[in-house]
């Protein structure tokens, strides 16, 4: 992400979540948390706890972000934002909170004489983590048509472009779904196991020969050392923790989508 | 193997599904998902960071050195790189990239002094890292990103404070300075609580290779076993080191060092000239009535005729402190003695072989000495001879060396420096060096070119040596080459601090 690229989700992010911005310019930005924006982010629970057992006027926090690095040097008070800073992680964070369940409809489009028939899908955005002592990361965006079963990728991909709405639009009505929900999710969740089968996996044993080198070093350097002291053990548990190889599938976002649009 | 998943997004799903609770906003789940592709690492290797800093352009060797410390080091690393190929890029891109991964949120730079602020302008302009230089009035708590000298962090209060955090990096720059156990500083570093920690210096090795045993002991507690065992397994083999697999293999797993010709950029040559010279009869006469001079301590004596190899104003100083405490009435005669012979004397010979050198080469020079009276010294002879100069030492504030640095650039033609003055200083726009007196150390040899030698040199780099002959300055000449041995054998090779006829010499 570019700078620009920051700044501008940060002000979605506030827009998105009601938070009044008080000033702003190409170089930061000052908005005003709202009761809950400030609970999620300030971390102050004691302070709520005191507003809200005491009855005293509830004053919550302005914030003042810095985004134009050129100005990270100057005396201007605030927070200062990169692609890496604590704050943005956690405006990240507070995203995935928000925005992990969907259910949309396309809307009909104008001029639409006729009635429109939606087809119900279930979309799910998935990341799958290969890690060792070096990580691989891989997005899949799947959507399943609950119709007939039919699974397609890049699915995220294909919904961006189209106008959605959270409820259902006038002189439209959409199909009760054939597959229930729940079970196309476990069907989504084969494909991508089927996909993880499939790869190649020799970072594996790669993972193990670089852990065996390590581990060979540091014997190498206790070898006929009689008492051997915690050290080693605690060096030994970090090469081994190091190297540990794992997968992982994890679900990024996901929900509903009823379309008329059809994608295959 | 076995795949791990979670069931808590299930959950939330079927909860929705069944209208307890209420769906999530659409602006809210692209962003979740754009976020999350910004974030993705598609493969194995290769860092983030240069996607998100475009105003930065690395160098091949920095983004796979930054690679190695993350990938294979597990950020626990020593950035050796010789001098001038930007261990700062290199640590600011593996500071970057444990950002942006998330795994840093606490980091601590210690640099000198005089380092500091160019630290944390490097940080804040090229890599949009909001570091700020350490000041006792903040609460650390609330500043992720600081900045500040070793000899300042090891002091009360500053050290309680810093101590109470938890910083899930550290980098110590020019951290040779720490090779010594038994120090404060080193006691410092060692205690602070960091999860990775990054050492640079170009010079990590410098006599033995027990300094590099405390180097890896700072990163690795107890991974090299303790120093007896240590000792014991390469103490005898000293000499045999590069038979050591266990010793090379340790060193590929902690350090990475970038070797000038190897980095595929164009370099400048780099050209090494030993300058042998002959004292006068009457400066050989003093030589020899200093080296007979019954002073029980060697390293006095030693100091003396480095000295006297150097100026008469550096001996006469040494000399009349010496003159001071001595009792005996026959050793102060014979100390008046030489103070009178030192009076006598014409411009050294040295002195005049550095002006010889400078009036040939005709363009700006620096001058490396190892004595504040020499460099006094020099500034008159030159300045006798019209040739203008400027002083340089490490004792001057941030802003004087600044200064000093634009009167050399703009207007004087040489610029005299003390070995203190050698770190930190880039002068690129200079192509000679004269090292009028040599170190005991390589590395500092090494650290004095690296001013010149370095990224943004556009020309030939002409270094001279300059020794007299049939002095102390011929041993010192034999030993730097052993002690560059040692470091060849256990780092790797060396680039012509000497020179390669260096045999020629004696």
């Amino acid at each position: 992400m570019r700078q620009q690229e920051i700044h501008q989700y940060i002000q979605r992010f506030f827009h998105e979540n009601k938070c009044r911005v008080l000033d702003e310019s190409y170089d930061h930005m000052t908005v005003q948390l709202t009761i809950d924006m400030d609970k999620r982010i300030m971390n102050r629970p004691y302070y709520w706890s005191y507003v809200e057992s005491g009855g005293v006027e509830p004053n919550p926090a302005k914030l003042t972000l810095i985004t134009n690095p050129s100005q990270f040097s100057a005396s201007l008070a605030g927070e200062r934002i990169h692609f890496g800073s604590p704050r943005l992680h956690q405006l990240f964070q507070v995203t995935k909170e928000q925005g992990a369940f969907v259910q949309m409809y396309e809307k009909p489009g104008q001029n639409q004489a006729t009635q429109v028939t939606l087809t119900p899908w279930l979309g799910v955005n998935y990341k799958i983590t290969y890690s060792s002592d070096r990580t691989k990361e891989m997005l899949y965006s799947l959507g399943m048509n609950l119709m007939n079963g039919a699974v397609i990728d890049g699915f995220q991909e294909s919904v961006r472009k189209l106008d959605l709405a959270p409820s259902v639009s006038a002189n439209t009505y959409y199909l009760p779904y054939n597959i229930p929900p729940m079970r196309a999710l476990n069907r989504l969740e084969e494909v991508m196991e089927n996909v993880v089968n499939q790869d190649d996996h020799t970072w594996v044993d790669e993972a193990k020969q670089r852990q065996v080198r390590d581990l060979r070093v540091l014997d190498y350097f206790y070898t006929g050392v009689e008492d051997v002291p915690e050290s080693y053990a605690m060096e030994k548990k970090a090469i081994e923790e190091q190297y540990e190889t794992t997968i992982r599938i994890e679900i990024i976002n996901g929900g509903l989508f009823y379309l008329k649009t059809a994608l295959l | 193997m076995r795949i791990e998943r979670s069931s808590e997004w299930k959950e939330g799903f079927l909860e929705r599904l069944e209208n307890r609770k209420e769906w999530d906003n659409w602006t809210l789940y692209q962003m979740c998902y754009d976020m999350e592709r910004a974030k993705v690492i598609p493969e194995f290797h290769g860092l983030q960071s240069p996607k998100h800093l475009p105003n930065l352009t690395p160098y091949a060797h920095q983004l796979e050195a930054a690679e190695t410390v993350i990938e294979r080091m597990n950020g626990k690393a020593i950035l050796a790189d010789e001098v001038g190929l930007g261990k700062t890029i290199e640590a600011g891109l593996v500071l970057k990239e444990y950002l942006i991964r998330g795994l840093v949120k606490k980091a601590l730079i210690l640099a000198p002094a005089s380092l500091t602020n160019q630290w944390i302008a490097e940080l804040n302009q090229k890599f949009h890292i909001p570091a700020i230089a350490y000041n006792k009035k903040y609460n650390l708590d609330h500043c992720p990103i600081v900045v500040t000298s070793i000899d300042m962090a090891k002091r009360s209060p500053h050290k309680e404070m810093i101590y109470q955090q938890e910083f899930d990096l550290v980098i110590i720059d020019e951290a040779h300075k720490l090779k010594n156990p038994k120090t404060k500083n080193y006691e410092f570093v060692q205690q602070l609580k960091k999860k990775f920690c990054l050492l640079l210096t170009a010079t990590p090795i410098q006599n033995d290779v027990f300094e590099l045993f405390n180097l890896i002991s700072l990163l690795k507690p107890g991974h090299l076993g303790n120093l007896e065992t240590f000792q014991s397994v390469f103490s005898a083999s000293k000499h045999h080191v590069e038979e050591d697999e266990f010793l090379k293999e340790l060193i590929q797993q902690v350090m990475v060092r970038n070797i000038r010709h190897e980095t595929g950029i164009e370099w400048t040559n780099r050209l090494v000239q030993i300058m042998p010279l002959d004292f006068t009869e009457q400066e050989r006469a003093v030589y020899s009535m200093i080296s007979k001079l019954p002073v029980s301590d060697s390293f006095t004596l030693l100091t003396l005729q480095r000295e006297m190899c150097s100026s008469q104003l550096a001996a006469v100083l040494t000399l009349e402190k010496l003159h001071q405490a001595t009792i005996q009435p026959e050793v102060r005669f014979q100390i008046e003695e030489i103070l009178l012979k030192l009076t006598e004397l014409d411009i050294h010979s040295k002195a005049k072989k550095a002006l010889e050198l400078i009036q040939k080469v005709n363009d700006k020079v620096i001058i490396f000495t190892e004595y504040r009276a020499t460099q006094a010294y020099l500034q008159a002879v030159l300045h006798a001879k019209g040739i203008t100069s400027v002083l340089f030492n490490g004792k001057f504030s941030k802003n004087k060396r600044e200064w000093m640095k634009q009167l050399f650039q703009g207007n004087a033609q040489v610029l005299i420096a003390t070995e203190s003055g050698s770190e930190g200083i880039n002068l690129q726009f200079c192509h000679h060096v004269i090292n009028y007196d040599l170190p005991w150390n390589p590395m500092k040899l090494e650290q004095r070119i690296g001013r010149v030698h370095r990224l943004g040199q556009t020309e030939d780099v002409h270094i001279y040596n300059l020794a007299v002959q049939q002095s102390v300055e011929d041993k010192m000449v034999e030993l730097l080459e052993r002690k560059i041995g040692v470091f060849e054998k256990v780092v790797g090779e060396l680039d012509h601090i000497l020179t390669d006829g260096k045999r020629s010499i004696s």
